[in-house]
């Protein structure tokens, strides 16, 4: 009896522990983010580093320096970073919004599901892929009407754009379809056409949902270091014009901190803490939205509405007749038939991006791939012009696998604590909650920043699978805490309550019951993980390394994972042919893993179904 | 507020309902069975009958909600005066025509005030002080006016079932519906409502004709002029309410009635 209760306890502390890693991985990042970066503000100065519009650091610059040498001013990266995310917002939230409205409402009924899988995997095609595909198509494109190579703010903007597609796509999609049928009948009742029932009633109906989906879509593009990187040019200069090289926040930081003295350090960790609060603060937003009543925002709108049109006198009355007339106008010219001919057209053109991105990559890297044995089996020579990325296939497998044995249990048993522990509301739980919410948000290259300055040095110093493996571990664990989580909470309530009247334990309920049931979810967030892994490449730069050097020994040594090497391999220019080898092969394997994830999320749902059924007769 | 009624009411529509031989098929199920009715302008006429008779399916063969069944298949004669339904006509002019109402009260998640100008809007009336008009004209006509007055700008979703009923009934008054349909309008109230609607009914009534399906046979008894009822998928009997509750001349019809089945 003792014994029982003493494993019970146990297992509850370890849950427990679990969870509060969480949080301490939260505070640890900003921590020491923050500390590292106090130095660098004070002796810069915070106006003159964030008002400052010159940046030309001194690597020799030392905090004991009376004066130092350098200037360190990221005003023109802060004003990049917003005019690429508005560039963004612009290409990839319109055209997401409509192809969103398209899938919608427009669609044929046949082509919806393939259509939605198609733009889902739009998502997980790592990012070097699309700055990789950002050089070899786009800016040879541009390059014949722009003044230069057609780097710079157009080329970041579409790139960006492209990449916040399926975000904003989905999450617009999913809030449309569900705006309740009874407004689109009411709606066709009264004599509307189809196409203004969609845009009078359900698309206004969705509105907080589709807001938050674009603000979800600003927040990926603020954070998105590689493809922007590879695409942008990355000189410290304001973007004064489409094609003119400039920086973001996120490429400073991947750009300096290989070879960056003491206080130019500092100062990219500060550049990193800023760019955390520009993320923080728009997912404070993105939660503030998408967590308001639809009910509240409806009737504040309506509000302002009524007041701003009745009792017109004077002025308000002119400005009332103006949109009196804007609206007959628009009446005339069938606006709502214009939105539909632009629905459809940027839903065609979401599909035509994807098959361009991959199939332009596939056919000129598969032939390669097919020719050259040696470019996947092949064995690494010292200098020589023969590129095998054999090692970085073997680091990215290494750095799977060990990642996932740490972030793995944490993450499941954090769900576990939250799902089958936790009272709800309480204020422990809300921390894990909102710890969990940070993790999610963090941008993958300040996760770099803070493994470089805690992992790396922990195990040794120089960069290593393991100290790699530990920073994407915490990257990890919102994605595999919130779909076990899901799975979680879609088990009956009833096959707990029958373990328990058998007098289990509840220890005994989660490991022989609980967990079973969830597998097949837990599963799928195992299989999405790894193409995580796969897929990142910025917080690796400088944790794991980005040299395809030999096959790695062990988990101490360095080494560029296939994405890293897709990164090295495009941006030194001679590789190119292996470059897109490289790419074909990180896209087949990424939708490998998304197709079988989807397969096995499937699965469980047919199951699920099976047993309510069995429950019903 | 004194701004002349601009409503367009084209009168190609009229208010009679004919129809011969009517069958209706989901797909390989037939839910309706050669349906011959006619009914009357400017009266009330119910729908009864229990569950899955088809009596909701048939309602909305009038203003076409079927044509947004898949699978959905009609055949026969519906002709509202002269004019073929089925035929060749714009469904956008005969749905704001015939107007309708659902079982469960849908209001836009929009103010009072659009909730009722969505309509008229719809048909390009843009000018504030038209829709001014039509706004209070058709919540005066719902009996809602003076409820909602100080409340048109706030959400419609935040009104009581009852008073969203109702207001769902006033924004198809706002197309000027020569016929309205109301399927179960007040399956989803409470007694008070439903008498509130009741009465609403009897008023429009006067220059609309009124359809309405319902499971309350008291319902029916109380405001109908004719009543049809229903069973998997026939239209066993029609005609004057009185005769039909005193009278049934089938014997499904009284057992029905008389609460054997159903």
């Amino acid at each position: 009896m003792n014994s029982t209760k003493f494993k019970e306890g146990l297992g509850k502390a370890v849950f427990t522990a679990a969870a509060i890693i969480c949080i301490i991985a939260v505070v640890s990042i900003f921590a020491f983010l923050i500390i590292r970066s106090i130095p660098a503000f004070s002796k810069i100065g915070v106006i003159d580093f964030i008002f400052g519009d010159r940046w030309s650091p001194d690597r020799l610059d030392k905090y004991e320096d009376a004066q130092l040498s350098g200037t360190y001013g990221i005003f023109t990266m802060i004003v990049g970073t917003f005019a690429a995310t508005v560039g963004a917002l612009l290409i990839g939230g319109t055209i997401g919004f409509f192809t969103a409205v398209f899938i919608a409402f427009f669609c044929p009924e046949k082509l919806k599901r393939p259509f939605s899988s198609v733009i889902n995997l739009l998502a997980g095609i790592p990012s070097v892929v699309y700055g990789f595909f950002g050089i070899v198509f786009l800016l040879p494109m541009l390059a014949n009407f722009a003044p230069n190579n057609g780097s710079g703010l157009l080329a970041t903007s579409i790139i960006l754009g492209i990449m916040i597609l399926p975000t904003v796509v989905s999450l617009s999609k999913t809030s449309l379809e569900a705006v309740p049928k009874a407004y689109y009948e009411g709606a066709v009742a009264t004599g509307s056409t189809h196409t203004r029932a969609v845009f009078g009633i359900m698309i206004p109906a969705a509105r907080s949902g589709i807001t938050a989906s674009l603000i979800l879509g600003v927040g990926r593009a603020l954070g998105e270091t590689m493809a922007v990187v590879m695409v942008a040019g990355n000189a410290a200069t304001y973007p004064n014009s489409f094609f003119n090289s400039f920086r973001v926040l996120t490429a400073n930081i991947v750009m300096e901190m290989g070879y960056a003295g003491d206080v130019q350090q500092g100062a990219l960790i500060a550049t990193g803490v800023i760019l955390l609060i520009f993320v923080l603060i728009v997912n404070v937003i993105f939660n503030l939205i998408s967590g308001r009543a639809v009910k509240k925002a409806v009737a504040v709108t309506a509000e302002k509405g009524r007041t701003s049109g009745i009792g017109g006198r004077g002025i308000r009355s002119f400005f009332s007749n103006i949109g009196e007339g804007i609206g007959a106008l628009a009446y005339k010219l069938k606006t709502d038939r214009i939105g539909k001919v632009i629905s459809i057209l940027c839903g065609i053109f979401s599909g035509i991006a994807l098959v361009l991105v991959v199939g332009f990559v596939f056919v000129q890297g598969l032939p390669h791939l097919i020719t050259n044995p040696h470019l996947l089996f092949g064995k690494y020579e010292f200098a020589s012009e023969n590129i095998t990325i054999f090692p970085a296939i073997v680091t990215t497998l290494m750095a799977v696998f060990l990642s996932l044995i740490i972030a793995f249990p944490i993450g499941v048993m954090t769900a576990v604590f939250l799902n089958e522990y936790a009272k709800k509301g309480n204020l422990f739980v809300r921390l894990i909650r909102g710890a969990i919410d940070i993790l999610s948000g963090v941008p993958s290259i300040v996760y770099g920043l803070f493994g470089m300055i805690t992992f790396v040095r922990l195990f040794g110093g120089s960069s290593s699978i393991l100290a790699g493996s530990f920073t994407i571990s915490i990257m990890l664990l919102p994605t595999i805490v919130r779909s076990t989580e899901e799975s979680l909470k879609s088990i009956a309530e009833g096959r707990r309550e029958g373990s328990l009247a058998l007098g289990a334990g509840k220890l005994r309920t989660i490991f022989r019951i609980v967990l079973p049931s969830a597998m097949p979810g837990i599963m799928a967030a195992l299989i999405l993980s790894m193409g995580r892994v796969i897929s990142e490449s910025a917080p690796f730069i400088y944790t794991m390394g980005s040299v395809i050097t030999s096959t790695p020994d062990g988990f101490l040594d360095s080494g560029a994972s296939l994405a890293v090497a897709l990164y090295q391999l495009s941006g030194e220019g001679w590789y190119i042919e292996e470059a897109y080898a490289t790419a074909v092969v990180l896209i087949i394997v990424v939708f490998g893993l998304n197709l079988l994830a989807e397969f096995i999320g499937n699965r469980l749902n047919k199951k699920l179904r099976g047993e309510t059924n069995v429950k019903k007769r | 507020m004194s701004k002349k009624d601009n409503r367009q009411t084209p009168e190609n529509f009229g208010q009679s309902i004919t129809v011969r031989n009517a069958d209706l098929w989901y797909d390989d199920y037939q839910a309706l069975k050669n349906i011959n009715i006619d009914i009357p302008e400017r009266k009330i006429t119910a729908f009864i009958g229990p569950s899955g008779c088809g009596k909701s399916t048939f309602l909305k063969c009038f203003n076409r909600m079927n044509d947004l069944i898949d699978g959905c298949r009609i055949t026969g004669s519906f002709k509202v005066g002269e004019t073929d339904i089925y035929g060749k006509i714009n469904v956008n002019e005969l749905r704001k025509n015939i107007g309708m109402v659902f079982q469960k009260p849908n209001p836009f998640p929009m103010s009072v005030y659009d909730n009722i100008a969505y309509g008229p809007r719809t048909f390009g009336i843009r000018k504030r002080s038209e829709l001014d008009f039509i706004v209070e004209d058709s919540l005066k006509r719902a009996a809602m006016w003076e409820e909602l007055r100080d409340r048109l700008g706030k959400s419609a979703l935040g009104l009581s079932g009852g008073q969203q009923q109702r207001l769902c009934i006033a924004r198809a008054f706002a197309v000027k519906p020569k016929i309205i349909l109301m399927d179960e309008p007040t399956s989803a109230l409470d007694p008070i409502s439903t008498g509130k609607i009741e009465e609403l009914c009897t008023e429009t009534a006067k220059d609309t004709t009124v359809i309405i399906v319902t499971h309350n046979m008291q319902q029916a008894a109380r405001i109908s002029d004719k009543t049809g009822f229903f069973l998997l998928g026939e239209l066993i009997e029609y005609g004057d309410t009185d005769e039909i509750f005193t009278a049934p001349k089938d014997e499904r019809t009284e057992r029905y009635i008389t609460g054997r089945f159903g």
